[in-house]
């Protein structure tokens, strides 16, 4: 073998692409919750096109709240980018920022559900509205998900662990609020164009 | 019963039992010689494959033949001939594609068992090959596909204005019929509302056309004639199933389906071709509906034309059998009901009118 | 030169230590139980698997006997079955349906999905792409616990009094949303749904895993192109289940809905137990577009990790190439992209537009062009090889065989015209128990012989191996086969019995037949269990590589530790299939050898690899090295 030892010098093998595992891990997490999203939405068109369908308004809060969540972005991208200039203090109070926005977002969606209520659009009764309370739902409990996830990178800026040599947490979890948020444009557009 | 499979499993276990020792002990006489890789277990393996090979093919080849009559069905309906000679032609190019191929397997399986001292090919690939063996089965394929297409595209057409319409009902576990009755040749509307103990196709009374429907426990239905069958459920889903007619459609809660054919042999004829007095249609149902899903029996008849009309005369629409319902039909369409559904017009009608509240 | 060389070394060094000194600590708990080793995990799911299956199998054997003895008094089973038998001593039809339905999801789910996916993916995929482990340990951990927790529930609900799920595996509603028309459809569907969710977070969470290590984790070396068949089949297999399972999990969501929260996904105009339900406006198809929309994926998701294990056995046992790596790839790839296209093929008489059956019946057409070629690839494979027929070459050609044996009457059910007829007949039944209940099976039971000596640093018994081929490989044609007949005789499936019809009457014996043929199959099993326990702990010691196999996993210890390679992590050179290289002297080739090493048998373009890196001076040194 001592002689193979030259060789493999020799032959380098290529080194295999690769990407950090959690970085990658959390892209395939919401290829995934992608899914979930588009057969819902499918089922949505599936089911319309069948007839039969309650026609309401979508709230107008709802604007607000996907307001609140661009903006919510632009927060969370600011904090990222704070990281990255090691500018920790900024970043604490991105992330906060982003959080309280966070939670600003699920409270005017549940306004939005008061306000369906009041014209009596309930979950149960015409799949319409069925449909418009579980797809807003299950967007609501994964930006929940995400606040817990921001609540994670503040305390670790709190213990000097997001800066600009640590950034993995903090960009994993920028990436998956950005992803509830296109998410939720997409949706609002959906269920603006297809009532 | 019990005993045959207690001892079948204890013979199996002292087999097993005897040829593990055997194992062992032969391993023991013959010392080291274990280690070595065995060419004999290798060999009979090879030859097993081929008994395997030889039999299995014998026995499918033989039983195809020898009980054809067993497992097909005598077929019925226009479109059930088509299907069927579809399905024949798809069995003689695929049988021959399963034997080529199993042959050729098995075959290289015993050819190229392992000898000493032989070094396998190194045949990584073969572009020509795999196009050839893309290509064909593609093309085959196309063909067999093309010539279902057509044929689906017929089965699912739109159905003749003179089509005969019955409307099949699945419930757990029974299922019912419905005619138009003779009058005015359309159901009438139903709504799942309304159903109840007697009203079991919840028939809205309120529409003209529900007068003379009549409800039957046997499907009859005219030779040579297209039928147009609807197709619903009340609790869960069940699926019609005429295996003469090779009809098959799913009955859905909420949702109406259809299927058009036209049966081809009487029950009196089937009888005679098929050399069996007894023999009769029957309606299946082929979508799991609970417990009693294996019972709901339906009996098929197919009457030549002429008694198909003399049966359809002779039956009473469900608003005569049941009389109580007039209550529900509006006043000003009480009379043309009662004509309509047959019920002789006496005093009855003051009567029922006087009933509602 | 020697420059070159520091990199990969540091890189790999510091994994060293970290994998070290991991061997030598944990207690019981962190090194059994709650493992991060992807060993013990992929062991863990093996054990479950099998128990599943035992269990799943039985409880085939209960309605068989139902089936081919329908007069038999089965009273002396009472002391287990208790209430679900007649007076008579006859099953009680309802639970026959829970039987036939249990029977289903533990396999589909539990066994070939968990089973198989969670045993091997876990356990070749670091060994065979060189990775210490997995890229989340504690992922990985968790994925197994919440499949544990699935298997508990699903376990607990086969006991509860209104009986485990009853609607099918397919839990077609409204039948499976509504307690009124089955009593499986209460407390027993419930439990089924809560299983069958977190079984879809075990699921994610593994696939997640597998996906991210073949990516990230890579030895050096290892190129796409140089992975073998096996971890291609994973890596497909996991993506699917990604994209998949999420709209199962979609559907029983909505199910949860209507039959917890009163809404009307799936239900209207529904008339039940004397009285109408306020459900309006929901439509049973849409659920069983979404189920199915997962449901022929899950096929894939079962089938090709089974064919992945196929085509590494069969070609390192015929001591040849696989024949056709590209077109394997090609043909897997091409299979995980239709296989989302052609779910409505189940779909085809329930009333659904008759276009829509059109369109599906020319894709699942393509489909089954991509099955053809691996098939041909597979005895092509055989051709001119030298076989070796070890219990797990046996089952791989096992695997061939039922593949396309059941592969081909699928020519006739994506036939929509010839469809209506053989739909859920018993023609169905045979279809897909070939093709992937026994295919996959036989895939599963060549991993285990194949691998065992890597999993337990023993030998199985290979004579025991010979027996409970033949006698499974058999036994499972008389299973199945006959059941062509049966169903295109028109038989329908999930039926109690056939007697009330005049139509169905026949085929008694047949039917016989194929009981006696399943328990003897069934008992069988117990051949490869004894085998399996009693080799764990007695069996002959295995050498590191006892198949002279050329990947990866055969480079690590007898019975790989933590972090599974004691030094470095080889480095990949070249393919994984040099079996009887001309020029060689034997007649494999490991992947870890570069072909500087050998020179006698490399190829032109080999030798080309060699020179570029060398930049022209590489013919020299090949030259020496021939001295
Ligand atoms: C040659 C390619 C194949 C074609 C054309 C094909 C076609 C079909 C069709 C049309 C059906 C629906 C039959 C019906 O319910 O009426 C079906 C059922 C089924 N197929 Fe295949 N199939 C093929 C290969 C496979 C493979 C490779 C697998 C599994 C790995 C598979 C698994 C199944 C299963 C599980 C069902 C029945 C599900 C149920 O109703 O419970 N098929 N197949
Ligand atoms: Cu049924
Ligand atoms: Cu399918």
């Amino acid at each position: 073998m001592s002689e193979a030892v030259d060789f493999k010098i020799v032959e380098e093998p290529k080194r295999p692409m690769a990407m950090n595992p959690k970085k990658f891990g959390m892209w395939l997490f919401m290829a995934s919750v992608l899914m979930l999203f588009i057969s819902l939405t499918s089922a949505y068109i599936v089911r319309q096109a069948e007839g039969n369908w309650l026609f309401f308004d979508l709230p107008t809060i709802f604007v607000v709240s996907t307001a609140i969540i661009v903006v919510s972005s632009v927060t969370m991208q600011l904090a990222f980018w704070s990281a990255r200039k090691d500018d920790v203090e900024r970043v604490k109070v991105m992330v906060l920022l982003t959080a309280i926005l966070g939670l600003a977002f699920v409270i005017s969606q549940y306004l939005g559900w008061k306000d369906l209520v009041a014209r009596s659009v309930y979950l149960v009764g015409n799949p319409s509205g069925s449909f418009l309370y579980i797809i807003t739902g299950l967007h609501a409990i994964h930006l929940v998900s995400a606040v817990v996830f921001l609540l994670f990178v503040l305390y670790s800026s709190f213990r000097n662990k997001v800066n600009s040599k640590n950034t993995v947490q903090i960009e994993i979890c920028t990436t998956y609020w950005h992803f509830l948020g296109v998410l939720w444009v997409y949706l609002y557009v959906f269920l603006t164009l297809l009532r | 019963m019990t005993w045959i499979i207690s001892l079948g499993a204890i013979l199996v276990l002292v087999i097993l039992y005897m040829i593990f020792k055997i194992g062992n002990l032969v391993g023991l006489v013959k010392g080291k010689k274990e280690e070595e890789f065995s060419i004999s277990w290798n060999n009979a393996n090879a030859i097993m494959f081929m008994i395997f090979m030889v039999v299995g093919l014998g026995g499918f080849f033989w039983y195809s033949y020898a009980h054809f009559d067993e497992y097909t069905l005598p077929v019925a309906s226009i479109h059930g001939e088509v299907t069927d000679s579809l399905f024949w032609i798809t069995m003689w190019v695929t049988v021959v594609a399963f034997a080529i191929i199993f042959v050729v397997m098995f075959w290289f399986t015993f050819a190229y068992k392992y000898e000493k001292g032989r070094k396998a090919a190194y045949f990584a690939d073969n572009h020509k090959l795999e196009i050839l063996w893309t290509v064909v089965p593609a093309i085959v394929l196309a063909l067999l596909v093309f010539r279902g297409l057509r044929v689906w595209h017929e089965i699912t057409g739109p159905a003749s204005k003179e089509a005969v319409v019955v409307e099949m009902v699945g419930q757990q576990w029974l299922w019912m019929a419905r005619y138009p009755g003779v009058k005015d040749k359309t159901l009438g509307h139903h709504n799942y509302k309304l159903i109840d103990a007697s009203n079991e196709f919840g028939l809205d009374l309120t529409d003209k056309n529900s007068y003379d429907d009549f409800k039957s426990l046997e499907l009859h239905i005219p030779v040579g004639q297209e039928i147009l069958m609807k197709i619903r459920a009340k609790d869960v889903l069940h699926s019609v199933f005429l295996p003469h007619f090779r009809v098959k459609m799913d009955a859905v809660p909420g949702v109406q389906t259809h299927f058009k054919f036209t049966a081809t042999k009487t029950t009196a004829q089937m009888r005679e071709e098929l050399n069996n007095p007894a023999f009769n249609y029957e309606m299946a149902c082929t979508e799991v509906c609970g417990k009693g899903h294996f019972s709901m029996k339906f009996p098929v008849v197919v009457d030549t034309q002429e008694d198909y009309q003399e049966w359809l005369e002779s039956q009473e629409s469900w608003l005569k059998q049941n009389p109580d319902y007039l209550k529900y039909v509006p006043a000003e369409l009480k009379e043309a009901a009662m004509i309509k559904a047959g019920i002789p017009l006496d005093n009855t009608v003051t009567v029922q009118t006087a009933a509602i509240k | 030169m020697a420059t070159i060389d520091v990199h990969p070394q540091t890189a790999t060094h510091h994994h060293d230590e970290h994998g070290d000194d991991h061997a030598h600590h944990g207690n019981f708990w962190t090194t059994y139980i709650f493992s991060e080793d992807h060993k013990v995990i992929a062991k863990q799911f093996l054990f479950t698997g099998m128990a599943w299956a035992l269990i799943g199998g039985m409880l085939s054997v209960l309605f068989r006997l139902q089936l081919g003895f329908p007069e038999a008094n089965l009273g002396w089973l009472k002391p287990i079955l208790g209430g679900w038998l007649t007076p008579e001593g006859k099953i009680d039809p309802e639970f026959y349906l829970a039987l036939v339905t249990m029977h289903g999801t533990i396999m589909v789910f539990f066994v070939l999905t968990a089973g198989l996916s969670g045993t091997f993916s876990n356990f070749l995929i670091p060994l065979q792409i060189g990775a210490r482990d997995m890229a989340s340990g504690f992922m990985n951990m968790l994925s197994y616990w919440f499949f544990f927790l699935s298997s508990a529930i699903m376990f607990i609900s086969l006991f509860i009094s209104t009986g485990p799920a009853a609607g099918g595996w397919v839990i077609y509603p409204p039948l499976s949303a509504l307690p009124q028309a089955i009593s499986g459809s209460g407390l027993g569907m419930t439990l089924w749904l809560v299983s069958m969710a977190l079984f879809i977070v075990s699921s994610l969470l593994g696939s997640i895993n597998y996906i991210t290590t073949v990516i990230n984790m890579r030895t050096l070396g290892m190129s796409f192109t140089k992975l073998p068949l096996t971890i291609w089949a994973f890596f497909l297999t996991a993506i699917i289940g990604i994209l998949s399972f999420p709209v199962l999990f979609a559907a029983a969501l909505l199910l949860i809905f209507d039959r917890s929260f009163g809404t009307s996904f799936y239900l209207s105009d529904i008339y039940i137990g004397g009285e109408a339900l306020p459900n309006q406006g929901g439509s049973p198809i849409l659920f069983q577009h979404l189920f199915w929309f997962l449901g022929h994926p899950e096929v894939y998701i079962v089938l090709l990790p089974a064919l992945g294990i196929t085509s590494e056995i069969i070609a390192t046992n015929s001591r040849k190439p696989i024949f056709g790596y590209k077109a394997m790839v090609g043909s897997m790839l091409f299979i995980a992209i239709l296989s989302f296209v052609v779910w409505a093929h189940h779909m085809f008489v329930t009333g659904m537009n008759p276009f829509l059956g059109s369109i599906f019946t020319l894709l699942t057409l393509i489909i089954a062009v991509p099955s053809a070629v691996k098939i041909f690839n597979y005895v092509t494979t055989l051709w001119k090889g030298n076989i070796r027929f070890t219990p797990a070459m046996l089952f791989s050609i096992g695997l061939v065989s039922f593949f396309l044996t059941g592969g081909i009457t699928g020519i006739f059910l994506g036939n929509s015209a010839v469809d209506i007829q053989l739909h859920d007949t018993y023609f169905v039944v045979a279809h897909f128990h070939l093709v992937m209940g026994s295919a996959s099976f036989f895939g599963m039971m060549a991993g285990v012989y194949h691998w065992f000596p890597k999993m337990f640093g023993r030998m199985m018994d290979e004579k025991l191996g010979y027996l409970h081929f033949w006698l499974t490989f058999i036994g499972v044609y008389l299973v199945f086969f006959p059941m062509h007949y049966i169903g295109i005789a028109g038989f329908p499936r999930r039926y109690y019995t056939w007697t009330a019809f005049e139509t169905f009457s026949g085929f008694a014996d047949l039917n016989m037949l194929v009981s006696v043929a399943a328990i003897i199959t069934m008992v069988a099993q117990f051949i490869f269990l004894f085998n399996f326990i009693y080799n764990i702990f007695r069996g002959k010691l295995a050498p590191a590589n006892p198949w002279n196999a050329t990947t990866l996993e055969w480079t690590t210890p007898r019975l790989p530790g933590h972090g599974n390679w004691v030094g470095e992590i080889p480095t990949v050179y070249r393919w994984p299939y040099d079996y009887s290289k001309p020029g060689s002297k034997e007649d494999f080739i490991p992947q870890h050898i570069p072909y500087s090493e050998t020179p006698e048998s490399n190829l032109p373009h080999e030798n080309d690899e060699i020179k570029l890196e060398m930049g022209g001076a590489g013919a020299i040194v090949v030259e020496e090295r021939k001295h």
